[in-house]
């Protein structure tokens, strides 16, 4: 409380502390997304039984194993309270490299693409952290630069793999018939929630920095290194999400960076992560990255024009976001 | 007489930086020329103006918002929408529609329509302006794949595609549209409650709130005319390619923010206006058209705006860091 | 007998812990200059705020030319006659100075939504003119000077004031305290006008400016009001007393476990530190098991000094030592890393993560003391915790309680813990520690205060009173306006008479 003369600030601190407890009420924040899963997947299969039959869901999980890598890669920018918007144009571009390098390089186009990728996601942290730069505004123009590049590697088409695509055509593959793409998404997830629960930078200074990063700074935090890890991270799971997709589809392509943002941000909150940060965490996503799916695959079964998806991810990102929204974070709306 | 020359230095130091875009402006024009004497011949200059004609209209409308503070990225999907919209009303050979002007005034209104949506949604559902433009860009795109169903409608309205492709006193009408908007842009920011409002609520929010300034309407209202111009220049560029096109807007997002912020304009709001849009306009422009001219494909296009935009604001906001500054 | 324009009445007003207003009864006249003085926390910024409409009250009345009010907002105020000019200024920055004057007001001067320049200007100028003032009002209200726009300020309230057609009545919240003394004798100038077509409530914590510019005094003292007297009347002594009052006793402070120091080991000192416009040439020791007050007005410089130690803000000249070594840190993790703790006075947006629980807070200046190889040890962070939660007496002694439901003090415990856990700590900054906890709160913190100095910790604070600063340190040094002005020691026996301090701090 300060004592000098200012102009009244909005809201009493009792308000703001029941406020918080009420929205932290574990139980609702978690059966609400699960539920909207079990409902959205029966109400489709109602109508078309075989959307959930051994092949459905085989389908399902290969599409999900996609939107899972991205959205898990995501969540870390969220989680401090900021937004890559940039991922899209990264797994694309990831996609394109893997593409072209994988008949040349063989095996080692793997880690070359990766190390590539993270390190573009690597640059987005720098310069948010260097010049103080809103989010949102470094990674549209990372967005922009990419997304460029992409098509002038790639000469504006798809890139099919010529060669090498043995080193990654396990990833296509099925065990038991379940998709090793979505083995593999659960693995990664696994292990980032791992970093997430039980290291002091993912459990402690991590959720700090998107709850309080004022706090966070005080404590002595190093807040600059938690961000830009966060955003090579995102770019590391970016080259891990182009990977799946070049093994699923056997080519690169640079302009699924369109149609791979929207999802990632979507899944994010769908299932129950505050886009404001500071909560949640890996199980949290995995259930907003399969509501995802279900939807953009039960549009498709359904017979629903597949015109109508950018239009039902716009509005299902913007209620999200907006239910999940911790407002007493906000000072000034922009 | 030595304060002397230290007060006219800081003038001119003051001078100088408060007039680097133009200077900017005039440095890349004559090193362009220099570079490709061509491109000050008649016929680019025209091909310049189209370009910026188009950018201008949009990065008005960009303008408004950003000195609000806030920030419009669903401009391409509202172009993308506008294009179908006007392809399908005036003349064309898919619907039975010739509305011609009205036409035009209705697909005007539909672009409002998308910003008051946006305004609405972010000043009263209180959801930051970046989240909810985010969406309504891809809604945009939606719906103007929605309408594509398949098969583009070519427009036979003389009047529409008039506007890029007839000429009056040498140069498409279009680019007068796109001075008049400016101009009117300018008379808004200086003349009228609307304008000086969001330059209140820009330069400090909390402050003008409490003077009682209705900031939610005057958010609104900003977002409506940024939606309105987005759709004013899906019209112009449509008149451009003579068809409907879900692409028309590609881009766009970068090039009206790179526009405004290195014309001068800051992303924080509150100082700037159309002058500098205008300036920034042409020096987009100008960079864009010369790498044409000097053969760089335009995919490359993208990347050098993304890459502009992300220069410019480092270097207009370089002298606001602060040890302990949040930032998200 | 010139008539009340304005009382309050047995005027109350609670804080979530701290009684900030009690029962305070007070009279301004018409075409007077009433001045309110006191001590950090003595309530006349929470007085000028109920005054000003910011704030509402928990009972008694206010009473506006004998009628009695209520004040929903500042709009309310305004329409009663009463204008308040904010210590941090309140005109947006990027548009004219006429505009701002009219903003949200302009009346015909804006018809069907367009600006008519001359009359906007014309308006202005008027309420300009009556302070006697050359500003033009179409400048660009950044470009002016800090004191002239705080004349603005002044003209805004005016020109509110003369829509209602009553004598406004015009509060000022330590206008003097960023301005050069040139400009402190136009804004005397000013208020000597204003109290010709009105009342002026003026509030500043400079005992000499008060009594120049006014004609009666009210001495409030935590949240009381302590005394009226006639400004001409006054005498500087007098009223230092009447701020300050008693001191509430020793054992208040815990004196009888107060140990000496030893004097031959400074842990920090600072040497001709100085910051452009924030403090100048400040140089002082501190020992290990010292705690050493550093006291000032708000302005005086102390807090920015408290935070460039611990890498908050940056310095320009001057050195800091840590046990003799040179040291500049650059971030607050720099300065941790070190072992320089740090306790802030906005608890609530500093010192604590809402939204974490008291387990988190508690290791997140120093995760590894639970940790082992990399990962989290939860048994040993467990066992950690909970020793301290026993330690400090924290309640409710769950450590998975969010740390936001826990009470002032206690979340006060649980940053002190904090900073206790680390290995390395060697200096403690406390920044108004006390501020804003019931008694019973204060006094274990005070405590705890006790036990770090004498575990051999160099503690620097910064107390909420010049009591809290005599009673608990070892030594004091007083600031004002960015210079030491005063070093006492404050050993027992020897402590320093009160208004000595508060004469270097005015």
């Amino acid at each position: 409380m300060t004592e000098a003369g200012r102009p009244p600030e909005t809201g009493s601190p009792l308000r703001t502390r029941l406020r918080r407890r009420a929205r932290r009420s574990n139980l609702g924040a978690r059966a609400g997304p699960l539920i909207a899963l079990l409902g959205l997947a029966g109400a489709v299969s109602i109508g078309h039984p075989l959307f959930l039959s051994a092949y459905g869901l085989n389908t399902l999980a290969s599409a999900a194993s996609v939107i899972m890598l991205l959205a898990a890669g995501q969540f870390l920018p969220i989680s401090i309270g900021s937004i890559d918007l940039s991922m899209g144009a990264l797994t694309a571009f990831g996609t394109v490299l893997l593409a072209l390098w994988l008949p040349h390089l063989g095996p080692l186009a793997v880690p070359a693409m990766l190390i590539a990728i993270a390190a573009a996601g690597l640059l987005n942290g720098l310069i948010i952290v260097a010049f103080q730069m809103p989010s949102f505004i470094a990674t549209v123009g990372t967005l922009g630069l990419w997304s460029g590049v992409s098509l002038v590697v790639s000469s504006a088409s798809a890139v099919s793999v010529t060669g090498g695509y043995r080193v990654i055509a396990w990833l296509n593959g099925n065990i038991d018939r379940v998709p090793v793409s979505f083995l593999f998404a659960i693995v990664v997830m696994t292990v980032l929630g791992g970093v997430l629960t039980l290291t002091p930078v993912g459990r402690l200074a991590l959720y700090a920095v998107g709850l309080a990063e004022p706090a966070a700074q005080m404590s002595g935090v190093r807040v600059a290194i938690v961000k830009v890890l966060c955003f090579a991270a995102a770019g590391l799971f970016s080259g891990l999400t182009a990977l799946v997709l070049v093994a699923q589809d056997i080519s690169g392509d640079p302009t699924s960076a369109n149609s791979l943002l929207l999802p990632s941000i979507a899944a994010v909150v769908v299932g129950g992560n505050a886009i404001t940060g500071g909560t949640g965490g890996m199980s949290r996503v995995l259930i907003g990255a399969l509501i995802i799916t279900v939807v953009q695959n039960g549009i498709g079964v359904m017979g629903i024009n597949p015109f109508y998806e950018q239009i039902v991810y716009g509005v299902i990102l913007v209620a999200a976001a907006g239910l999940t929204l911790d407002r007493s974070a906000i000072g000034v709306l922009k | 007489m030595a304060a002397r020359l230290q007060s006219l230095g800081a003038t001119g130091a003051r001078f100088l930086s408060d007039q680097a875009p133009l200077l900017a402006l005039l440095g890349i024009v004559i090193g362009l020329t220099i570079a490709t004497p061509s491109f000050l011949s008649a016929r680019n200059l025209v091909v310049v103006g189209t370009e910026a004609s188009v950018l201008l209209v949009a990065a008005v409308g960009q303008t408004f918002v950003i000195l609000l503070g806030s920030i419009d990225l669903s401009t391409e999907g509202v172009m993308a929408t506008s294009s179908m919209v006007v392809a399908l009303l005036v003349a064309n050979d898919r619907t039975h529609l010739s509305l011609g002007a009205a036409g035009i005034l209705l697909t005007v209104a539909v672009g409002g329509g998308f910003g008051l949506v946006n305004g609405t949604v972010h000043a009263v559902g209180r959801i930051p302006s970046f989240m909810v433009t985010l969406g309504t860009w891809y809604v945009g795109i939606g719906i103007a794949t929605v309408l594509f169903a398949g098969q583009t409608p070519v427009i036979q309205s003389a009047l529409t595609t008039g506007l890029a492709q007839t000429r009056v006193l040498g140069v498409p009408p279009l680019v007068f549209i796109a001075a008049v908007s400016a101009a009117i842009g300018i008379v808004l920011l200086n003349w009228t409650r609307f304008g000086r409002y969001i330059l209140t609520i820009g330069g400090n929010e909390q402050l003008a709130q409490l003077a009682g300034v209705p900031v939610t309407r005057y958010k609104i209202l900003a977002f409506s005319l940024a939606g309105a111009m987005n759709a004013l220049a899906g019209i112009l560029a449509t008149a451009e390619i003579g068809n409907g096109s879900v692409t028309v807007g590609t881009g766009m997002v970068f090039a009206t923010i790179a526009s405004v912020v290195v014309g001068g304009t800051p992303l924080t709001g509150g100082r700037g206006g159309i002058w500098n849009t205008v300036i920034g306009v042409l020096i987009l422009t100008s960079i864009a058209d010369g790498m044409i001219l000097a053969g760089t494909g335009p995919q490359i296009q993208q990347s050098v705006q993304g890459a502009v935009v992300v220069i410019a604001v480092a270097a207009s906001s370089w002298a606001l860091r602060k040890r302990l500054r949040v930032v998200k | 007998m010139s008539e009340t324009v304005l009382a309050v009445e047995r005027l109350t007003k609670h804080f979530v812990e701290t009684v900030a207003l009690d029962e305070v009864t007070l009279a301004l006249r018409a075409h007077e200059v009433l001045g309110l003085v006191g001590e950090n926390g003595s309530g006349k910024s929470t007085l000028l705020k109920i005054l000003g409409g910011v704030v509402r009250p928990d009972s008694g009345r206010i009473l506006v030319r004998g009628q009695a009010v209520q004040f929903s907002g500042v709009a309310d105020a305004i329409a009663s006659g009463i204008g308040m000019v904010y210590q941090e200024q309140s005109l947006v920055p990027n548009i004219t100075v006429a505009e701002n004057i009219l903003l949200g007001q302009e009346g015909s001067a804006v018809r069907w939504g367009w600006y008519n320049w001359k009359q906007l200007r014309q308006q202005a100028s008027i309420a300009l003119h009556q302070l006697g003032l050359d500003i033009d009002p179409m400048a660009r209200t950044e470009s002016l000077s800090f004191a002239e726009r705080q004349m603005v300020e002044i003209a805004k309230v005016l020109f509110l004031e003369n829509r209602r057609h009553v004598a406004p009545i015009i509060l000022l919240d330590e206008p003097t305290s960023v301005l050069e003394s040139k400009e402190i004798d136009t804004l005397f100038g000013q208020i000597r006008r204003l109290r010709e077509v009105g009342s002026v409530v003026f509030v500043s914590h400079r005992l000499g400016e008060v009594l120049d510019v006014s004609d009666r005094i009210y001495v409030l003292r935590n949240g009381r009001c302590v005394g009226e007297r006639e400004a001409k009347q006054s005498r500087h002594d007098d009223l230092y007393e009447m701020m300050i009052g008693r001191s509430p006793g020793q054992s208040y402070y815990h004196e009888e476990s107060r140990l000496p120091f030893d004097e031959g080991r400074p842990v920090l000192s600072l040497d001709g530190l100085s910051a452009r416009k924030r403090y100048s040439d400040v140089s002082f020791e501190i020992h290990a098991g010292e705690v050493l007050a550093l006291t000032g007005l708000i302005g005086s410089g102390c807090e920015s000094v408290c935070r460039t130690i611990f890498g908050a803000e940056p310095f320009e000249r001057g050195l800091m030592r840590l046990e003799g070594v040179k040291i500049s840190p650059g971030s607050p993790a720099d300065a941790v890393a070190m072992g320089i703790g740090y306790v802030p006075a906005e608890r609530r947006i500093e010192g604590v993560v809402g939204g974490m629980n008291v387990a988190a807070n508690m290791i997140l200046a120093d995760p590894g003391v639970a940790a082992r190889r990399g990962l989290l040890d939860f048994r040993r962070w467990r066992t950690l915790v909970a020793g301290w939660i026993e330690r400090l007496r924290i309640k409710p002694a769950s450590p998975r309680a969010d740390v936001t439901a826990l009470s002032g003090g206690n979340q006060q415990k649980v940053v002190l813990a904090k900073w206790l856990l680390r290995s390395n700590l060697k200096v403690l900054l406390l920044d108004h520690p006390a501020r804003g906890l019931d008694v019973g709160a204060k006094t274990e913190v005070y405590a705890l205060i006790r036990r770090l100095a004498q575990q051999g910790l160099a503690v620097l604070l910064l107390a909420d009173s010049i009591d809290e600063a005599i009673g608990l340190s070892h030594s004091v040094v007083v600031m004002r306006d960015g210079l030491v002005s005063g070093r006492f020691s404050a050993s027992p026996g020897r402590k320093p008479l009160e208004a000595e301090i508060i004469k270097c701090m005015t």
